[in-house]
């Protein structure tokens, strides 16, 4: 079972009745898991329009009695963190577990942030699985410490527990505990500052009794030598397969709680060991929090973690980094372990758009339109399918930072360059909803001339094509009701349509003024899944190629590669029929197998 | 018992189906089994790894010169994952290259980049999955003619059933399972082919 999926089973078997959540790697399958599970038990789930959202869903239900969850990635909980704060003010009436999958290694991220820190931030205590059946076991521990504490609970997840899979038992699923109604509380509820203050110190009076539970949860103690190795989470494992490898007797202290410590566990175990080293998946949120209880005790001892330089600060841990750090640590031989490490120059893969990706037609149309209209924009960028705009032959995002981010950084680019510098805002439709929008009304509202294109592929597609609010809210007519002048709808798969409409627009701005255009297409993967038998492939005439290499250079699709003459070839088995190849190539070389504007029109009704 | 298999190739080409297969195969089998899985960035066309550790594990990453077994399901990309080899790995290999597209560079023949990874590796078995898959009806058998290549050449066999790894292709796919089924057959039957 994929840890996700374990979550999920878990927080069903517990009871839960509402879940929400945006989608983010790798945290997706959590939520996707309750949907797939929701109509049999009866639990209220939902994709919401973003984090801070989901956020204030679930703690709403929590306040209102009901046991609920939100769940995200990392960088998500920074979207969430204005309810998060207050949720640990006001408390909650049943359960509400908080789920941040961090993601060590950036693997799919911007930043490796070590989301445990919140919990010292906020006073909200942090439970760290490091297995998919030891969250399993550790989301009914959770929920049901939520409840008897009346406070939420944050659940750090790591890509290692999220994107593992591995046996896990399960259970029957239960009934969901929904609230019979909303008893009215403002004095615990209602945040003004006279009751804020109040809470602040029943707050601390909580965060005390934490202190003291979390003393009683199963951290797994052996007892077994003069070394004590403190871990939690996904570093546990690492640990003891390091340990058993390089077979010497120490004792080892996993920690369920990375936030509050169990002070008085470690203290014992501290008292007595010689040497203690602490391996853990992040910062060193451990090893700080060990040192600090270490002082207040007054017990000097070695510790060594990854302040020390132990263990690496960047990317995440793995057998061989953590082997390595034990084994100085603990003043032992390494045994080599042996690689063919040889350098091989292998030409890298980047990721790319995949065959018949319309990001891919609306980046090369882009491309043609500003090189024509002799405008040299600042890309702004934007997290989503279309950050891999990035990459060559487009080029086109040279900043890109955070969900949103396009719209507001291409205003500040453009105020600090004193209006000079043109700027292109790139954004997705499911970004648009989730932290475009207010971006938007700020360039409405102080009057911002820039282009900004959203690139509705009608889901949320980079996250595995979850829905997106565009498949029921019109971005278009949004753009136009917040007062946007110039809002255009084109489909990238119409090329010199489209190219006509984004150079009417490049106008206006030039004039001064703000432009939107919404580039309009289905993703290719959600547009062809269960449907091969209507796409047309298309095929390149081999007599009819001049190997111009247009096709393959400009639009650089997975399915069109050069033959040794340069001529093009399209792979039948990763064709999907989106036509733009034919519609460039200046030879009309590029032919459809079929009715191929039957297809198109099928795809465009996504 | 430890066994790491390491799986690399190009997004889109089922090595996460091939290693859920294999892992669970290995749990009907009384075995522990873990599969490490990275999304990227794209779901199509970007490299891809996926670790699967059988056996007495806890870390979910096979370390660097640990994997037992490579299974490359792409030329390229075999070549890439030889920081995982050591003198004693046995590489499965695809025989197929799938050009990165956004590369201008110069990329040798399939026959070049066989005979290349032959001098690096003792044990090297070269299987024609992707046409094997087509002759099957659909390039999507692919991973299974895979894993029936893997099944026949590794210690995989002497701790999984056939049997068991037919059970897990039911209960993993959901389409066209008897076509899988008879993929990882053929897969198989290439390996006894190759010995002769």
């Amino acid at each position: 079972m994929l840890g996700n999926h374990a979550v999920a089973h878990a927080a069903l078997e517990a009871g839960l009745a509402v879940a929400a959540g945006y989608p983010g790697t790798p945290s997706s399958e959590i939520i996707e898991y309750i949907i797939d599970h929701s109509r049999e038990t009866g639990v209220y789930v939902e994709w919401s329009s973003n984090e801070k959202v989901a956020y204030e869903v679930a703690y709403g239900a929590a306040l209102a009695g009901a046991k609920a969850l939100v769940s995200m990635k990392h960088v998500g909980l920074n979207v969430a963190m204005d309810p998060l704060m207050s949720s640990a003010y006001t408390g909650v009436r049943n359960s509400l577990l908080v789920i941040t999958a961090d993601d060590p290694g950036m693997w799919s991220s911007q930043n490796e942030q070590d989301n445990r820190w919140v919990g010292l931030h906020a006073h909200i205590p942090v439970i760290e699985p490091y297995s998919p059946q030891n969250a399993a076991d550790l989301v009914k521990l959770s929920m049901s410490m939520s409840q008897r504490l009346n406070h939420p609970v944050l659940m750090r997840l790591v890509t290692r527990v999220s994107h593992v899979r591995e046996p896990v038992k399960v259970c029957e699923f239960s009934k969901p505990d929904y609230a019979q109604g909303y008893l009215k509380d403002p004095s615990h509820h209602a945040l003004v500052p006279s009751n804020a203050r109040q809470l602040k110190g029943e707050l601390i009076k909580r965060w005390e009794s934490i202190q003291y539970a979390v003393e009683d949860l199963p951290h797994e103690y052996v007892n077994d030598g003069r070394v004590l190795v403190i871990t939690s989470g996904v570093a546990y494992n690492y640990v003891k397969e390091a340990l058993r490898d390089l077979e010497i007797p120490v004792s080892t202290l996993n920690v369920i709680t990375p936030v509050p410590l169990p002070r008085r566990l470690i203290a014992n175990a501290v008292s007595n060991s010689d040497k203690v080293v602490v391996v853990e998946e992040g910062d060193p949120v451990v090893e700080f929090q060990v040192k600090e209880v270490l002082y207040d005790e007054g017990i000097r001892v070695p510790v060594y973690g990854k302040a020390e330089g132990f263990f690496t600060r960047v990317g995440e841990l793995t057998l061989m980094n953590v082997e390595e750090g034990l084994a100085k640590a603990l003043g032992v031989e390494l045994r080599g372990m042996r690689s063919n490490a040889q350098r091989i120059d292998v030409p890298p893969r980047p990721p790319v758009f995949c065959p018949g990706c319309p990001h891919a037609a609306s980046f090369y149309e882009l491309k043609i339109t500003t090189a024509k209209a002799m405008v040299k924009p600042v890309f702004s960028g934007d997290i989503g399918c279309y950050s891999l705009g990035i990459n060559p032959p487009f080029n086109e995002q040279d900043v890109l930072t955070n969900m949103g981010s396009s719209i507001g950084l291409g205003m500040g680019i453009l105020r600090g360059t004193g209006g000079r510098q043109f700027i292109i805002a790139i954004i997705g439709d499911s970004t648009f909803f989730h932290a475009g929008l207010p971006a938007l009304v700020n360039a409405v509202y102080n009057k911002a001339p820039m282009l900004v294109i959203v690139m509705d592929n009608r889901f949320t597609a980079m996250t595995g094509g979850q829905p997106s609010p565009t498949q029921v809210i019109d971005i278009a007519a949004v753009a136009k009701a917040i007062g946007v002048k110039y809002v255009y709808t084109i489909d990238p798969f119409n090329v010199k349509e489209a190219e006509a409409t984004l150079s009417d627009a490049l106008r206006k701005v030039k004039d001064g003024e703000l432009a939107l255009v919404v580039m309009k297409r289905a993703c290719a993967l959600e547009a062809s899944r269960g449907r091969s038998s209507l796409i047309v492939k298309f095929t390149v005439d081999p007599d009819a190629c001049k190997a111009c290499g247009i096709c393959y250079n400009l639009i650089a699709c997975p399915a069109i590669a050069p033959l040794e003459n340069r001529k093009a070839w399209i792979d039948p088995n990763m064709c999907v029929g989106c036509s733009v190849c034919a519609q460039v190539c200046p030879y009309n070389a590029i032919k459809p197998s079929g009715n191929a504007k039957e297809w198109l029109d099928k795809w465009a009704e996504m | 018992m430890k066994m790491n298999i390491y799986l690399t190739g190009v997004g889109g080409q089922g090595l996460i189906t091939f290693a859920s297969v294999l892992g669970q195969a290995a749990l009907h089998s009384g075995l522990k089994a873990l599969v490490a899985e990275t999304h990227g960035l794209s779901q199509r066309g970007g490299s891809v790894d996926v670790h699967l550790r059988i056996g007495n594990v806890h870390a979910p990453l096979i370390p660097r010169g640990n994997a037992d077994i490579i299974v490359a399901f792409e030329l390229l990309e075999a070549f890439r994952a030889l920081n995982y080899a050591n003198d004693n790995t046995v590489i499965v290999v695809n025989k197929r290259l799938i050009r990165p597209p956004t590369t201008r560079a110069k990329i040798p023949s399939i026959n070049e980049l066989v005979s290349e990874l032959r001098k690096m590796n003792n044990t090297v078995y070269v299987i024609d999955a992707y046409n094997e898959a087509l002759k099957l009806g659909n390039a999507i058998f692919e991973n299974m003619v895979m894993l029936g290549a893997l099944y026949s050449v590794s210690d995989v066999s002497k701790f999984i059933s056939t049997k068991a790894i037919e059970e897990s292709i039911k209960e993993v796919i959901k389409r066209e399972r008897e076509e899988n089924i008879k993929a990882f057959h053929v897969g198989m039957g290439l390996i006894n082919t190759q010995r002769q």
